[in-house]
């Protein structure tokens, strides 16, 4: 009975690792056609079309429906899926793309260049979160003929980033049901899509669930091998648990379910609870200083906060074997831009803590109290609130007093991100596979007031500015990867934000599943091989 | 002919409340930190700040409140209750569909909750002080004492992980397509658990105000006095007291029509159902102001409905009181 | 005096005073018994009760003293549940007599107030206020006494209807009584002891309005509630599922000490129980 944690995460993990080493196995096993996948859906979306909204609670529906041009292969390699090939013209600011002929949409009209062209300009450019960052300096996508298309930048845009990029800002949606039928965002095709995908759209019963059944004119032989898929609307974490165990759901991605929850499925030999296939899902937990604050402006500060902090302790006891230390802005999993060097690392040493402080000037008041501070935890992930009281009363210890504010997830923007009303805040930042994506905005100058998960620490530090700028549009990958490299040193040295935990979504799947995680976005992938055992 | 002009005068009073009520709620909105574009970009995962600026357009966000208010209000009089943010669809449509499992669980709560109440406070009111009392006002005591998530919780660990007798959550099942007979049958096995969560709480109230009201009845002279003259117990029961002892729950009802609807927020949301409650708790957290003041709107309607119903029984069962003024 | 023998007359009753009393001790004895801050880190996360005797009750999923947030947490939770109580009471009663007494227009008006704040439906409207006005414990305990009046002042109401035509108030206004005399003095008595009842009900759905708010992770996170133990446990319900247990005992216990005192005074209250 008297199970830690700790012992519990060990185990589950030990299980899932011996579950998923003898791979080969599998394949030695017929794939069976037919069968019905459920799938965990905590948080429902406003509309389905990943060429609008670029967020996991879509992409677990919408990318097995719609397709993009480039997803990533099991070796986190960009690898065709509408496109074929591509090239680069040498000054960076032509990029063409091959796509695959004979691919239909699911109301039988061709794919054509015509759709990429629109998505690209009228959803990427203009609407897609994240994608009207990336698509800036387009100019024009030209198509020659119904298979190429030709990306047409004003600045040079690195191939490498661009092909990181799409596998996520890249699902093309069909020009003809949305041109000239109004505006785009109210369009109803985007809560019943139609895309190129091995999956075509049954039905959609808001707070219920989504149907999508077989597409028996996919362009993959042979594929897809699952007749529907289900998505079950299930917002409470524990009542998701209850009902992978009752059999009613076979896949919960993303972190669904909670750490406990996990740990206790992995042990069970039903399920298979692991980190595997979410390598392109990457976050590091942040503690974001607001420099308004005058004690907070002060390095040393900063510095002290960082050292009172007993990370491995957290990670042992709370997080378990699904989360590591986490050493800068860029988390390990990123093979391409990952440094060797990190710069400085902030060790526990409560002392040292204390003596900044003091050097500082804040010396202990009455009680011990040097100052208060208003902490905002994001109010997503079991994690983020654990780490939030972590931070209290790991504080309390070196005379820093934490005011913990809850607050709703559009409360929390608000307050971070518009109305500056915080000291510190803790969350979680996104890394999507090329820092230039979502990474850098954290810590590049001048991002206007309002604009979420951006700088809006009332810091600007030019010597950071100017090695984004230029990576941004560096087109060697070396030269990129090593400018990514100085970002990450100069970040954890001037410590705007503290990244001190890395961490990968958790994916809790039946053992019957077969061909699963096996790509780096596995979640939101198309899951044209998913197949289900006897 | 008369309830008809009876229930049309007490709508016309009603107005004023509702539009009280509205303007109110939506004021207070306006207050809250964060709008339903934040609300969306954190449902994103991110953002940009030119995304943002199209978004608040989009929902009409960048004119005046006052503005906002008066677009609202006119709408209203033509009977629009406007486009939901969070569902893309209009808010009328949001709430029709979502209408039916709240109607169903709460009337379910309600009907359980009333039956099973009445008959355990007349039992144990009987037996006052005796240990069909003490039991019974013991696990009343228990169930109102429990809070109710905890409880359809722990329902769903006994009754579908070990025992396997119900299903864990949702409304019907969905990877098989029943239909007619089938169908009801497979709803109401799903509705077996969030009815009794919800409806235990509400059976505990019933129980105690039925119990109460019972003993202090039992004691008035005019039912002394039946049983003097010799009246079958039964009958004393039924024709003085229970007529009489019905007041109080009957005044319940009226009042927590409203409560109920509060309470299938967290009842929804552990057994997942597409319900009304869950909507509204979702609308706020998105800071959808259509949405919520479309819930706000008809469950104010059935509300009133509810209380008009129960002053018309009220004047039926108390003579003293006459309806209408 | 009378009053007091009829109250220990009632076994349910002395069980339920001891219990309150028990609450009260535990309360008061918080600080000498765990003197150190209750949210603390004490230790490792999740050990169950009884397996380590510095932690009598276990710790919960961030490494706190259950027990320390259970004895520290009777005091908050006494608070909310009573101060939410008392507003919610008062304005019911007074609003309810004034409605039930004078009828007419003033019962017109003041219904009209009431149906308003329960139309709209009492936890949708917690939401809002804890949503607009933030999570902490002055705002939490307000908003619970804010919605949860109405049911009082209707009780009251109904009370005062079926009363205020009775002999004994019709012979106090012949008498030439003031109206807050025959109010307070002579049909508040006879009203009162159903919304003494219903007050020990408002105090357990205030407890539980609290655990509710805590189980959507919407309470005051810096005080060492019940409620916010019950929804941290919340996560861990399944297998560590002590950790809301615990302080679910807790809230039952407090709710029928609460209760079984209120009814309790009910029954002494009551003079036509006393024929029996």
């Amino acid at each position: 009975m008297d199970m830690t944690r700790r012992a519990a995460l060990m185990t589950s993990a030990a299980i899932a690792s011996s579950v998923l080493f003898p791979m080969r196995s599998f394949g030695q096993e017929t794939p069976r056609k037919g069968g019905v996948f459920t799938v965990h859906y905590g948080a429902e979306q406003r509309q389905l079309n990943p060429s609008l909204q670029a967020s996991t609670g879509v992409y677990i529906i919408g990318g097995k429906i719609q397709e993009q041009l480039v997803d990533l292969d099991a070796k986190g390699q960009p690898v065709g899926v509408l496109a074929e090939s591509w090239e680069a013209a040498p000054d960076g600011r032509t990029i063409t793309f091959k796509l695959r002929p004979g691919v239909t949409w699911h109301d039988g009209k061709p794919f054509t260049s015509a759709d990429v062209q629109y998505t690209a300009m009228e959803m990427w450019k203009k609407i897609l979160n994240y994608g009207s960052t990336l698509q800036l300096f387009l100019t024009a996508v030209d198509t020659p003929d119904p298979l190429t298309a030709v990306f047409r930048y004003e600045r040079p845009m690195p191939l490498n980033l661009l092909l990181r990029a799409l596998p996520d800002l890249g699902y093309v949606s069909p020009r003809h049901l949305y041109e000239g039928k109004g505006d785009i965002r109210q369009n109803p095709v985007n809560l019943a899509p139609v895309g190129t995908g091995p999956f075509k759209f049954v039905q959609y019963e808001r707070g219920q669930h989504v149907i999508a059944e077989r597409n028996p004119n996919y362009w993959r032989a042979n594929a897809p091998y699952l007749d529907r898929i289900v998505w079950r609307v299930v917002t409470d974490r524990a009542a998701a648990a209850a009902q992978m165990e009752a059999g009613q759901i076979h896949y919960s991605g993303f972190s669904g379910l909670t750490i406990s929850d996990s740990a206790r499925l992995g042990k069970d030999p039903r399920f298979i609870v692991s980190t595997k296939g979410n390598e392109g899902n990457a976050r590091t937990n942040t503690i974001e200083f607001n420099f308004r604050r005058k004690e907070l402006a002060d390095i040393r500060v900063r510095r002290a906060i960082a050292h009172a902090l007993d990370i491995p302790f957290f990670i042992e006891n709370f997080l378990g074997d699904f989360a590591k230390r986490g050493t800068g802005p860029i988390p390990s999993v990123s093979a391409d831009f990952y440094p060797a060097d990190n710069g400085p690392q902030y060790p526990f040493d409560k002392k040292l803590a204390a003596k900044l402080l003091d050097e500082a000037g804040f010396k202990p008041g009455a009680g011990g109290t040097r100052f208060s501070l208003r902490l905002l935890p994001a109010p997503w992930g079991e994690d983020v609130s654990l780490f939030a009281t972590f931070i209290q009363q790991s504080l309390a210890d070196v005379g820093i007093k934490i005011d913990i504010v809850r607050t709703d997830g559009g409360g929390y923007l608000k307050q971070v991100y518009d109305d500056h009303a915080f000291d510190l805040a803790t969350g979680w930042h996104q890394y999507r596979n090329d820092p230039a994506v979502s990474t850098t905005v954290w810590y590049r100058s001048g991002q206007p007031k309002g604009a979420p998960w951006t700088n809006q620490w009332d810091w600007t530090d030019p010597t950071i500015d100017k090695i984004i700028d230029d990576a941004a549009t560096e087109v060697d990958a070396a030269k990129r990867k090593a400018l990514y490299g100085d970002f990450v040193r100069r970040a954890n040295t001037e410590l705007p934000i503290w990244t001190p935990i890395e961490q990968i979504f958790l994916t809790a799947i039946t053992a019957k599943a077969r061909n699963h995680s096996n790509t780096p976005r596995w979640g939101s992938s198309s899951w044209h091989d998913l197949w289900l055992a006897e | 002919m008369r309830v008809l002009t009876l229930a049309g005068r007490r709508l016309a009073a009603s107005i004023p409340t509702l539009i009280l009520i509205l303007i109110g709620v939506f004021l207070l909105l306006q207050l809250a930190p964060g709008d339903t574009v934040d609300a969306l970009m954190a449902q994103m995962g991110g953002g940009d700040a030119a995304t943002a600026r199209q978004l608040r357009e989009f929902y009409g966000l960048d004119l005046s409140v006052w503005a906002q208010l008066g677009n609202y209000l006119w709408r209203l009089v033509r009977l629009d209750l406007g486009f939901s943010a969070i569902y893309g669809k209009p808010v009328a449509t949001v709430i029709a569909e979502r209408l039916p499992a709240t109607i169903l669980l709460m009337t379910a709560s309600l009907s359980f909750a009333f039956f099973f109440g009445l008959i355990l406070g007349v039992v144990a009111a009987r037996g006052v002080n005796k240990w069909p009392d003490t039991l019974i006002s013991t696990l009343g005591l228990m169930f109102y004492a429990m809070p109710t998530f905890w409880f359809g919780l722990m329902a769903i660990v006994v009754f579908s992980i070990y025992l396997q007798w119900l299903p864990a959550g949702g409304f019907e099942d969905i990877t098989v397509s029943y239909t007619g007979l089938r169908r009801t049958f497979d709803i109401a096995l799903h509705l077996v658990l969030p009815t009794l969560t919800l409806g235990l709480f509400y059976m505990a109230i019933y129980l105690r105000i039925m119990r109460g009201s019972m003993l202090e009845v039992l004691n008035l002279d005019f039912v002394r006095t039946a049983r003097s003259k010799g009246m079958d117990e039964t009958r004393v029961v039924v024709r003085h007291v229970l007529r009489n002892a019905l007041l109080p729950m009957v005044t319940l009802i009226g009042l927590q029509a409203g409560t109920m609807l509060g309470g299938s927020v967290v009842v929804e949301s552990v057994f997942s159902l597409p319900g009304l409650g869950r909507l509204a708790y979702e609308s706020v957290i998105q800071r959808d102001l259509n949405t919520l003041l479309g819930i706000i709107f008809v469950s104010a309607l059935l509300v009133i409905a509810v209380n008009f119903i129960v002053d018309l029984l009220y004047a039926r069962l108390d003579p003293r009181i006459t309806a209408g003024n | 005096m009378d009053l007091l023998k009829l109250y220990f007359r009632s076994p349910a009753a002395v069980i339920g005073l001891l219990l309150l009393i028990l609450i009260l001790a535990m309360a008061a004895s918080a600080d000498l018994l765990y003197p150190r801050d209750p949210l603390a880190l004490a230790g490792r996360p999740l050990i169950w009760p009884f397996s380590n005797p510095r932690f009598l009750l276990g710790t919960d999923n961030s490494g706190r003293d259950i027990a320390a947030q259970i004895f520290h947490g009777a005091r908050i939770s006494l608070l909310i549940g009573g101060v939410a109580t008392v507003i919610s009471v008062m304005i019911g009663i007074t609003i309810g007599a004034l409605a039930g007494y004078y009828g007419s227009w003033v019962d017109t008006a003041l219904m009209r107030v009431t149906e308003a704040f329960q139309t709209l439906p009492n936890f949708l409207l917690l939401l809002v206020l804890v949503a607009v006005f933030g999570s902490t414990i002055t705002t939490v305990t307000v908003a619970i006494g804010i919605v949860s009046w109405p049911a009082s002042a209707r009780l009251t109401r109904a009370e005062f209807l079926s009363l205020r035509n009775r002999e004994f108030v019709q012979a106090g206004r012949t008498l030439g009584l003031k109206d807050a005399r025959l109010i307070f003095g002579e049909i508040l008595p006879n009203a009162l002891p159903p919304v003494i009842v219903y007050a020990s009900v408002v105090m357990a759905i205030a407890i539980l309005l609290e655990s509710a708010l805590a189980f959507l992770k919407l309470s005051d996170p810096n005080v060492a509630s019940w409620g916010n133990l019950i929804g941290a446990g919340r996560d861990v319900l399944r297998v560590q599922w002590y950790v809301s247990a615990i302080p679910g005992i807790a809230i039952l216990i407090t709710v029928l000490a609460v209760s079984l005192v209120g009814q309790g005074l009910n029954d002494a209250l009551n003079p036509r129980l006393k024929s029996r």
